[in-house]
């Protein structure tokens, strides 16, 4: 029954791709100022929503980490796995918004980059994550998930400030499309198109997200099975 | 199986990225920035136009390289359920 529900939810998720492309490539029109390069959009706006969610995902294991270490380790390491997956998964999209920019920005600014506020919070948000994901993977001792918690919780503080960036400073990067007061917006032919995206993209992320969380629980699992056997040789 | 899915990933996202940079690499000329000395407005359409659209497909398949490419990291992670 789970291997099913698993199965039909990949199926989903695959043709929500599969929709998501054709609107952005056959369904949304041409930019009139931008012409093709425009179509960018629609990978790297769901990408960037995405990538903040999870990090949310991450602020939210991180804090329920440091709620109950003490009270209920069982609860604590789940939240530590929700953690570190939202964070990986994170990255992995924050990733995909780093390049994506730079290749839109050649083509309609003339560069690959500038320091902008939104591209440099985001260089910084994305720069604070993979710092956190470097010490899970190579700091040791029993303060690392606590530690990576904190670092967790800082790091998701970025997040509003990269929202909120082009708004508060006017620079190179576009003012806001969505929510940014009089004249921003965009036509429902090409908003449409963006929302298919955004939930293809989020239910892939849900999917990977998932993954990760599990093959975390499985190495926490293991480690408790190696501890447990270490006390009582 | 598991190593196999996971090979396959990896040489999928590394094509793909391979074939992202060779487009962004291989697009036509721009035209030079005093164009409009040169040509029509319709005329640099045409002209940008490859070049916008080759770059798109880039950042598309940029895209598809990356997630594969964690797919295929977890992939290798991975442990049936019998085994965990």
């Amino acid at each position: 029954m789970k291997t099913l529900a698993i199965s039909a939810y990949v199926a989903v998720v695959a043709a929500l791709l599969g929709w998501g492309f054709y609107q952005a490539v056959y369904v949304a029109p041409q930019d009139a100022m931008q012409g093709d390069i425009f179509r960018i959009i629609y990978y790297h706006v769901p990408s960037a929503s995405v990538a903040f969610v999870f990090f949310a995902v991450s602020l939210l294991g991180s804090i329920g980490y440091l709620t109950w270490r003490r009270t209920n380790p069982n609860w604590a390491q789940r939240a530590d796995a929700w953690a570190l997956a939202g964070a990986e998964v994170g990255v992995v999209f924050c990733t995909v918004v780093l390049i994506t920019g730079p290749i839109w920005g050649r083509r309609a600014w003339g560069i690959w980059w500038t320091w902008d506020a939104r591209l440099t919070t985001t260089l910084v948000l994305w720069l604070i994550y993979v710092s956190y994901l470097l010490l899970r993977r190579f700091a040791a001792g029993p303060q690392v998930q606590t530690l990576a918690a904190v670092l967790g919780i800082f790091g998701a503080l970025d997040v509003p400030i990269v929202y909120m960036s082009n708004r508060w400073w006017r620079t190179q990067h576009p003012a806001p499309v969505f929510g940014g007061g009089d004249g921003s917006g965009m036509d429902k032919s090409m908003y449409i198109p963006l929302l298919w995206n955004m939930l293809a993209w989020f239910a892939w992320g849900v999917l990977i997200v998932a993954m990760r969380y599990r093959v975390e629980r499985q190495q926490q699992v293991a480690a408790e099975k190696e501890a447990e056997k270490a006390l009582m040789a | 199986m598991k190593k196999f899915l996971s090979i396959l990933l990896t040489l999928a996202s590394a094509g793909l990225a391979a074939g992202a940079i060779y487009l962004m690499a291989a697009a036509p000329a721009e035209p030079p920035r005093d164009w409009p000395a040169h040509m029509s407005v319709q005329q640099h359409a045409l002209v940008i136009a490859p070049i916008d659209h080759s770059y798109r497909v880039a950042a598309y398949l940029i895209t598809w390289a990356i997630q594969l490419g964690y797919l295929g990291w977890l992939a290798m992670k991975w442990r049936p359920a019998k085994q965990g």
